[in-house]
């Protein structure tokens, strides 16, 4: 563990601890859950109330009757705080018009009331806060209604509220939520016991969840008015360009000359890197009055570096490393491990294995990495859109040398997250930066930087084995995920899992989604840590994590294994998901998606031309704990070059509980197009320690004219609300890859699908 | 010095011409709509109009757009109530949002001289934005939506008594 970052632990996330208080302030009415944990009596929580209340806790109405809610998430398009506000809305009985957003500082009492930190991923946030928000609001309501009935002089029970207005209808005397908040005297405290006993609405009641409000962020944006990390300007602030080493992880500098670069008008110095974090290795950082400057400057930086242990690593050193060590029978920990796979796969009648890999992914978010950072007094304040609050500010306090608590992270807008802002190590050269020049620094990375520098999706390898006995039936399955380990890398043992043959902790998060819901006696699953690779290329988490590639071998094994048998691979699942033991339901729900999708693509019935087929898969991402359950069925054209086009992707999704179904078709359809994306155009690779692709040219995701029909069918059957934001990602792959086999009979087992990688397995 | 015409005033700006657009009209001008995205003209995030042609301001010099006619997001109209902006409000398009400012400019030169696009004529117009959300296909509703506003809107202007 760095000792140079100190993650500050949060005291209690447990919200059956925390008090809601409602208290009259200066700007309105504040609400929120108390920010010191503890079992208050109700006389304690209102001197708190009195005492220590801070009006912009989680949300506010000010005497216009404006509600603002104020979220501890990452908006990255996912539309986060809107979905928030909506909760909270549907409770409260507030007209959807007088809501309003804003974003919190990485002050702990905005940190996410179930993970006890500021961090947006996993698909978890409308999941894990849907109950929160959803009391918070009722809270709220409760409160107003009250007021409102010592105001009109009648019994706060035979009020109704609607559209932030209440309303006695027997002597047809109302209240706004404005005149209410005006007469300024509302005080109450919510014991953790009264929180419990709120009545929450039932969703026949409801008026707002399950209805594609208009999000609250979109029209700014389209104006050019929402505010990300590269738009804040600072007073008296100068600019910095980073550059950094040819080598992704573990450079040093040399020597740099900066005489040409002393030439450059508007020069102010060239900053050597110092990142006790570990971070970064061999940035240095061009300091400018303008980025051009800064670049220019940059540009004209001499500097030689020690290429250090990595320098000669490509990624067929890490396919290679990989591939040994997926060899060795020691290798690894078990994160599952059922009955005897061995044993079983020795008696098998049948055995096939296979090999899957992936290539390195890169996140590249349309705003390329930022930070601005300023030391006023004691006090660092980093400017950033960031999606790990919690972390980063413990970072950036690591590269300044002081105590987290002084650091206070300003939340913008996100130009794109999917898990790379989940990093902090823009904040290290701003920081850095500032520290040497004295003034406000904010540092842009260029695409260049941004692209060779990612915390990229790990180039991962994996060995699946499966077992049939003489009927056909799959009676073992053995897989080994081999890759680099991207949140051990965070240092913080509470993002580890125990594995199960208790040979110490596994980063679950490169092997999730191998836990899958088929019925399997005998199955086991291998984390293998590439350390090569890990040490090579720092990897991150990319939008969907592990499940983008474990589900990429396991769905396409399962369709190996249906031809094997001699079975269609579509019913072949459906055997498997028979629900038994510890699948039983989540193997129904995701059996229904499958029977979804594969009749809305007309699987089997479609007569489809020489050349075409459809392919299927069926996932239960993020997390087995967690999961969407996501169907899809893809429909491709194989010509006689190999080369793929996708006609249709038909996805089904069930994500029980719909807030804002609008909202979930542009995640999922965003998601499935990521998933095309990795599936077929993006291919990242590690030549000579440093990444190969430095722009838009050589990396290239999906445009507008690779754009394919794709149908999202949302099922919504009243279970809790699922994740949205990653599931489809995974499913795409693996479909195409079935697809392209049903159409040309050309097995494909590497990401991306290639048009030579088709070719030569039509020939095979 | 150099002196801008950007959405409809005059304005002096400080910096060497071969300075790019973009980087006077966020870092000088403060207008932070136009974005940084690829300094390439790979990604269209930085699009504006010189003289009502869609270009990359990351690849226009300062000394190239003066004394000729520039647009931003921010003054692609008085109240952002373009046509496109209303469409993709009402296609709910952004995700992110950091590259619609390009796309919505991009999408507004084409609208400026074909009313009455066809899919394959947006798609050809639009396939040098990159929307990392992938937001391509409500991009494509709304510009169609967008187009039908238009045509409805200067047919009725045609029908008004004269």
């Amino acid at each position: 563990m760095n000792t140079h970052v100190k993650i500050t632990k949060s005291e209690a996330a447990d919200l059956s601890r925390r008090s809601f208080l409602v208290g009259s302030a200066a700007a309105g009415l504040a609400l929120g859950y108390s920010a010191v944990p503890g079992l208050f009596g109700s006389d304690e929580a209102l001197a708190a109330t009195a005492k220590n209340f801070d009006p912009s806790v989680w949300y506010a109405i000010g005497p216009d009757g404006l509600v603002t809610v104020t979220v501890g998430k990452a908006d990255m398009g996912q539309h986060v705080a809107s979905t928030m506000a909506q909760l909270i809305s549907e409770e409260l009985g507030s007209n959807w018009k007088d809501m309003r957003i804003q974003l919190a500082s990485n002050d702990p009492k905005f940190n996410d009331p179930v993970l006890g930190a500021q961090i947006t991923g996993g698909s978890w946030s409308t999941m894990m806060n849907f109950d929160a928000m959803s009391r918070a609001g009722a809270a709220g309501r409760i409160a107003l209604m009250e007021a409102a009935a010592g105001m009109m002089g009648v019994p706060a029970g035979e009020l109704t509220v609607r559209d932030s207005l209440i309303t006695h209808v027997k002597s047809k005397k109302s209240k706004s939520f404005a005149e209410i908040v005006k007469s300024g005297k509302i005080t109450k405290t919510f014991t953790p016991d009264d929180l419990k006993a709120i009545k929450l609405k039932t969703p026949d009641q409801y008026t707002k969840v399950g209805v594609s409000v208009p999000q609250l962020d979109i029209p700014d944006k389209t104006r050019g008015a929402a505010k990300y990390g590269i738009d804040v300007m600072l007073p008296g602030m100068v600019y910095g360009k980073v550059v950094t080493p040819p080598v992704r992880y573990g450079a040093t500098v040399k020597s740099v000359d900066d005489s040409a670069a002393k030439k450059v008008p508007g020069f102010i110095k060239a900053v050597v890197l110092d990142d006790k974090t570990k971070t970064t290795t061999g940035w240095v950082v061009a300091v400018a009055k303008t980025y051009t400057e800064a670049q220019k400057a940059a540009d004209a930086l001499k500097i030689t570096y020690d290429g250090g242990p990595n320098a000669k690593l490509s990624s067929q050193s890490l396919f290679d490393e990989a591939k040994r060590l997926q060899g060795l029978s020691d290798s690894g920990e078990f994160f599952v491990k059922d009955g005897d796979p061995a044993a079983a796969l020795g008696s098998a009648a049948k055995v096939i294995e296979a090999e899957y890999t992936t290539n390195i992914n890169i996140h590249c978010p349309m705003e390329p990495m930022n930070a601005t950072a300023e030391f006023t007094g004691d006090i660092l304040h980093i400017y950033t859109g960031n999606q790990f609050a919690t972390r980063t500010g413990a970072i950036a306090a690591g590269a300044a040398g002081i105590d987290p608590k002084h650091v206070v992270m300003h939340q913008m807008y996100l130009g794109g997250g999917f898990g790379r802002r989940l990093d902090a190590d823009m904040t290290v050269p701003a920081v850095q930066a500032a520290k040497a020049v004295g003034k406000p620094v904010k540092v842009i990375y260029s695409r260049e930087n941004d692209m060779t520098m990612d915390f990229s999706r790990p180039l991962t390898y994996q060995k699946v084995k499966a077992g049939l006995d003489g009927d056909g039936k799959l009676v073992a399955l053995s897989h080994d995920v081999v890759s680099a380990w991207p949140t051990q890398r965070w240092g913080i043992p509470d993002f580890l899992s125990p594995s199960v043959d208790k040979k110490g902790p596994l980063d679950a998060f490169t092997v999730n989604g191998a836990d899958f819901f088929y019925t399997v006696p005998n199955h086991y699953v291998r984390a293998i840590k590439n350390e090569m690779a890990h040490e090579a290329t720092p990897s991150g988490q990319l939008r969907s994590v592990a499940p983008g590639w474990t589900f990429w071998a396991v769905e396409s094994m399962i369709d190996e294994i249906a031809h094997a048998a001699g079975k269609d691979p579509a019913q072949f699942r459906i055997e498997l998901l028979d629900g038994k033991g510890k699948n039983d339901g989540g193997a129904q729900r995701l059996r229904n998606t499958l029977l979804a999708a594969m009749g809305l693509a007309g699987y089997g019935s479609l007569k489809l031309p020489k050349g075409e087929g459809i392919g299927v898969a069926c996932v239960s991402s993020q997390e087995r704990k967690t999961a969407s359950w996501t169907a899809c069925a893809a429909h491709v054209a194989v010509a006689p070059s190999g080369e793929v086009t996708v006609k249709k992707l038909t996805v089904a999704t069930d994500v029980g509980t719909q807030v804002n179904p609008d909202g979930i078709r542009a995640q999922v359809e965003g998601a499935a197009l990521w998933g095309l994306s990795l599936a077929l155009y993006e291919k990242a690779t590690l030549k000579d320690g440093g990444i190969e692709q430095t722009n838009f040219d050589t990396y290239t995701p999906l445009r507008m004219s690779q754009l394919p029909e794709v149908t999202v069918n949302v099922i919504s059957n009243g279970e809790p609300a699922t994740g949205v934001g990653e599931p489809a990602v995974t499913v795409i792959a693996p479909a195409i890859g079935n697809a392209v086999f049903n159409a040309v009979g050309a097995r494909v087992r590497g990401l991306p699908i290639t048009a030579e990688a088709v070719k030569a397995a039509m020939k095979a | 010095m150099a002196t801008l015409n950007i959405n409809g005033r005059n304005m002096s700006v400080e910096a060497a011409g071969d300075t790019p657009l973009l980087w006077v009209i966020r870092e000088q001008l403060q207008m932070t709509g136009t974005k940084f995205g690829c300094g390439a003209g790979l990604c269209g995030a930085c699009t504006v109009h010189v003289n009502g042609e869609a270009v990359r301001s990351c690849q226009t010099s300062v000394s190239d757009a003066a004394g000729k006619k520039i647009t931003t997001i921010e003054g692609l109209s008085a109240k952002g109530e373009h046509p496109l902006q209303k469409a993709w409000i009402a296609e709910q398009v952004p995700q992110c949002g950091y590259c619609q400012s390009g796309q919505i400019m991009q999408a507004a030169s084409l609208l400026a001289k074909n009313s009455n696009p066809s899919k394959e004529e947006v798609v050809a117009h639009m396939d040098g934005n990159l929307c990392r959300c992938m937001t391509y296909s409500r991009i494509q509703k709304a510009i169609m939506r967008a187009a039908a506003d238009m045509r409805t809107a200067s047919n009725a202007g045609d029908r008004r008594p004269t």
